[in-house]
């Protein structure tokens, strides 16, 4: 494009017509409009007429928010599908007992608990002003069975800082974190009541 | 037409050479400012501690430095210069002319003070305080009376498509500052705006995108077709697409607003219009970009040569992509990805370092040899700004559209069939980001390295040389009879009347239904017709008319206010005259205690809408993450809303009672306690100022009087409300270990923090 020298006016420009009024000599060409500019306007102009027929009065859309809460439905269905019984204390167990639950569970935990609890799970304990308490002791503030300890993982203990956290990991997560918890301890520990300070 | 007197006139040079060199200085520090922050998003001690020096503040100042005082002076520079000659008239007034200059100089300068002190109305690019609103207002009002009394006495009556962009401007930036800016003082230095929740989102985002449209391209546009078609030596594309993109261009803008709160709970059909309207947007911008780009044809040659030529081809180009990357990213799917994300920040730097940046340039460089008669310095260091400039450019915007993306896809992914967040934690999809944020530092680096070597280069051109005022011999022409349109003329025409009835037509048929609606279909495509079948046959009727309207200063400016505001009035009228009880969507915020809205105040004086948003999306992903979707009731007595427009950090909305107060105190302390890796701000000196509980009586009976339930308390009362719910959270923090005075302002924002979400159910219909 730059070949052409600056003086000459390109070829297209002859027959053109030019207005006559000319402005601190700025002159202004009258050139038709691009059709391809005129297509990608008249084509705005009708997905708008369409699209607001479609959404607004076809009736046929449906709004945001109950769509919404249609997807959540099916999200809760599926959940609920492939759930395991978080009541079985002897899976649980098991799973303590398996590295693959432990180890991704470990991973979850340095990521998302280790802030509160310390990479030592160890809390409090190790360091007072840490925010949890130690979750290697057999002292244990709301309950120390695993389907009570998988409770409070998985609901949370709001007044105590303690998030509920099956909503976000989902159960499967949540249950590999609650196993690495358990690969701490052992079955028939003694469990003793902790009240929280 | 007989030859009149010949007069020489010489133009008010002066002016136009003191906004050119505050531009210059202004984009330094704007630029200098939003280089640091950018630093501070990858190193967040490089605010050092200092609440002044903290992000929330800084952005708002970066942004309305940009805005306001960089392309503000550009603005008014290039407006005077072109002015004056495509009118043929000196600026009317050189006290006006001098007042709009320091006036606007000393805004600046209390707006870089105000910000960093806190001192912000908490929405965005109108964060300044309401005496400062005030002086803007009125010397916006200085800047249009200088204008319109020259266009007054000009000597060239026909009006140039330069001055109808400026016209546009000026008319459209004053309604929109103006209702934008409506708020109720508490103290000389508070207020809170008058619209609140849904109504002020729906507001400010009129007039947040407008002042996009309005101060940053109808102006540039005006200046893009009286500089370059002067640099380039070649005559204008075309005129007829200066109609018609000038036309629509005004009338199209104003409606897309809304695109801002896509997804969001802002009604559906305002939802719809911004979406729309954004995409018959996108041809009326591409006018502009072909009317530039085209003028160059044949000139191309000096794209070698001239750096001038340069900076307007890459300047406009730029506002060509930007303005498509526009309509795309308001198409509502688009939208779901990208909004929230840096996708949105390289999208207006697009626009912002670009386009106005290079357009700025381009006219500086052109300028200053005329204004002080003697070529410029060096060449080369306008070429080697040129490439540092658009290799920043290109590194930022690229690093940012991949920031987004990548930070978008990461929030929206799921995992085991979709039933759980891949990434449930936010600080994993900040930390994927981070080497891509450091990209945008470089890059805005190379930018403002580039301005800087510019302003050394008009420097060492300008140092030492004289100053010299243009001058042009013009005839005193008596005005032709017959010339006015008057009140008929102006209305009572085929393209005033044929786009009347299209339009009406159109809203009939949008806005009802039945058979009203079908009417109002057939009632559009019967006018259309019309029009097309009058414009075929009578097509020169058309062309005078306009010839005629373009000699009338009043009536054009009149037909553009008409233009301009009526796409406003009609998103905006139906949302503030329905009670907006009745926009609630079944859940009502409770009304904040006394040491809650103190903490609100101080979540709007720290900027935290600047990283965080309090508005769960109606989208899974967002459900997923934050919780069920926000409803309209639950901001409705937020005076400003926050809503927010950027998630650096995660939304907020839901976030009361997640935690406990030692998370909240821990987290505010140093964020890294909880979370590590995080880019927040510590926010240490929340523990050590004292709570401002003295304020707070005015506060609340401003809030009672814009119509927020708050009981009648007494100012005792609210003292005591106050500091008695302070003690108690001072006195839990206590129990978890963490020792703070209950009057410190640390314990006034958790109270906040905590109640964010707390909703109590409307009352059954016809309640309250």
């Amino acid at each position: 494009m730059s070949a052409m020298p600056p003086s000459t006016p390109p070829p297209e420009d002859s027959g053109i017509k030019i207005r006559e009024h000319v402005y601190d000599g700025i002159q202004e060409y009258d050139q038709r409009l691009p059709n391809w500019w005129l297509f990608t306007l008249y084509g705005a102009i009708v997905f708008w007429l369409v699209y607001w027929f479609a959404q607004m009065l076809s009736g046929l859309a449906t709004a945001d928010g109950p769509a919404v809460d249609a997807a959540m439905g099916r999200i809760a269905a599926a959940k609920m599908a492939s759930s395991i019984d978080v009541t079985n204390d002897a899976k649980f167990w098991e799973m303590a007992a398996a590295p693959a639950f432990t180890d991704a569970g470990k991973q979850t935990y340095t990521s998302l608990c280790a802030a509160c609890h310390l990479a030592s799970l160890r809390g409090k304990s190790e360091n007072p002003a840490a925010v949890g308490p130690d979750l290697t002791d057999t002292a244990w503030i709301h309950g120390g069975t695993p389907k009570e300890v998988f409770a409070t993982v998985a609901k949370g203990v709001v007044a105590k800082g303690m998030p509920a956290w099956e909503p976000m990991l989902g159960q499967k997560k949540t249950a590999e974190v609650v196993a690495y918890l358990l690969s701490h301890h052992k079955p028939g520990d003694p469990i003793t009541v902790e009240v929280s300070k | 037409m007989t030859q009149g007197q010949k007069v020489t006139i010489e133009f008010n040079d002066k002016i136009v050479r003191q906004f050119l060199l505050a531009t210059l200085i202004w984009g330094v520090v704007g630029m200098l400012v939003g280089v640091l922050i950018a630093t501070q998003l990858n190193f967040w001690q490089a605010n050092f501690g200092q609440a002044w020096l903290s992000f929330g503040r800084l952005r708002p100042l970066h942004t309305n430095a940009v805005i306001f005082a960089f392309v503000g002076n550009m603005m008014f520079a290039g407006i005077y210069y072109s002015t004056q000659r495509l009118v043929k008239a000196r600026l009317a007034s050189d006290f006006l002319s001098a007042l709009h200059f320091w006036g606007w100089q000393l805004i600046i300068v209390a707006a870089a003070i105000t910000l960093p002190l806190g001192l912000t109305r908490g929405k965005e690019y109108a964060e300044l305080i309401w005496p400062l609103n005030i002086a803007v207002a009125v010397i916006w009002v200085v800047f249009a009376a200088n204008f319109f009394w020259t266009l007054a006495r000009r000597h060239e009556k026909s009006l140039y498509v330069a001055i109808w962009f400026y016209i546009g401007t000026i008319i459209t930036v004053a309604m929109l500052y103006i209702v934008n800016h409506l708020s109720i003082p508490t103290s000389l230095l508070h207020s809170y705006p008058i619209f609140g929740g849904v109504q002020d989102g729906l507001v400010q985002w009129w007039y947040g995108h407008n002042a996009v449209a309005f101060f940053l391209t109808t102006p540039i546009l005006g200046i893009m077709y009286y500089f370059l078609p002067k640099a380039a030596e070649r005559p204008v594309y075309s005129y007829r697409l200066s109609v018609i993109h000038f036309w629509s261009l005004v009338f199209l803008y104003i409606w897309a607003g809304p695109h801002h709160l896509l997804n969001t709970s802002l009604p559906n059909w305002l939802q719809m219009l911004g979406m729309t309207f954004s995409l018959m947007l996108w041809a009326p911008s591409w006018g502009g970009m072909l009317n530039g780009l085209l003028t160059l044809r044949g000139a191309w040659g000096k794209l070698r040569t001239d750096p001038v030529i340069k900076f307007f081809a890459a300047g406009v180009t730029f506002y060509g992509m930007a303005t498509f990357e526009g309509p795309l990213l308001s198409i509502k799917s688009v939208n779901a990805l990208g909004h929230y994300t840096d996708w949105i920040i390289g999208h207006v730097h697009a626009g912002a370092l670009g386009w106005n940046g290079f357009m700025a340039a381009g006219m500086i460089y052109w300028l200053v040899p005329r204004l002080w008669n003697k070529p410029l310095h060096s060449q080369s260091l306008a070429n080697l700004h040129f490439w540092l400039g658009m290799f920043g450019i290109l590194l930022y915007v690229a690093a940012m559209w991949a920031s987004g993306i990548s930070q978008g896809l990461m929030l929206n992914a799921t995992a085991e069939g979709g039933t759980i967040l891949k990434y449930p934690n936010f600080i994993e999809t900040l930390n994927a980001i981070r080497p891509l944020m450091l990209l945008r530092v470089v890059g805005g680096g190379l930018y403002v390295t580039g301005f800087l070597i510019m302003g050394w280069n008009v420097w060492q051109s300008i140092r030492g040389a004289r100053a010299v005022n243009g001058s042009m011999e013009v005839f005193v022409e008596a005005p032709a009879p017959g010339e006015s349109l008057g009140v008929r003329g102006t209305f009572l025409n085929a393209p005033v009347v044929y786009t009347t009835l299209i339009f009406v037509g159109s809203c009939v048929w949008m806005f009802t239904s039945g058979w009203l609606n079908l009417l109002g279909l057939l009632a559009t495509m019967f006018c259309v017709l019309l029009a097309i079948g009058h414009f075929e046959s009578r097509g020169k009727a058309w062309a005078d008319w306009y010839d005629r309207l373009l000699v009338n200063a009043l009536p054009f400016s009149v037909l553009t206010f008409l233009a301009v505001a009526v796409g406003g009035l009609i998103q905006i009228i139906p949302m503030m005259s329905i009670d907006r009880r009745l926009q609630t969507e079944d859940r009502v915020a409770r009304v904040y205690t006394p040491l809650e809205l103190a903490g609100r105040d101080l979540y709007v004086r720290e900027g935290c809408y600047n990283c965080h948003s309090q508005m769960i999306r109606t989208l899974v992903p967002d459900v997923m993450r934050y919780g069920d979707y926000s409803r309209l009731g639950e901001s409705i007595w937020d005076h400003p809303y926050q809503w927010g427009s950027k998630r650096t950090g995660p939304d907020l909305a839901r976030i009361g009672g997640k935690y406990n107060h030692a998370w909240q105190y821990d987290h505010l302390e140093n964020p890294r306690n909880i979370s590590t890796g995080s880019n927040m701000p510590s926010y240490t000196w929340l523990m050590q100022q004292p709570t401002d509980y003295a304020a707070l009586p005015a506060k609340i009976r401003v809030q009672r009087l814009l119509g927020v339930p708050f009981p009648s308390w007494s100012p005792a009362m609210i003292d005591t409300l106050a500091k008695t719910q302070a003690k108690e959270i001072a006195q839990e923090l206590r129990a978890q270990g963490r020792y703070v005075d209950p009057d410190r302002e640390v314990v006034a924002l958790i109270a906040y923090l905590q109640s964010l979400g707390q909703t109590s159910q409307a009352p059954a219909a016809g309640g309250q």
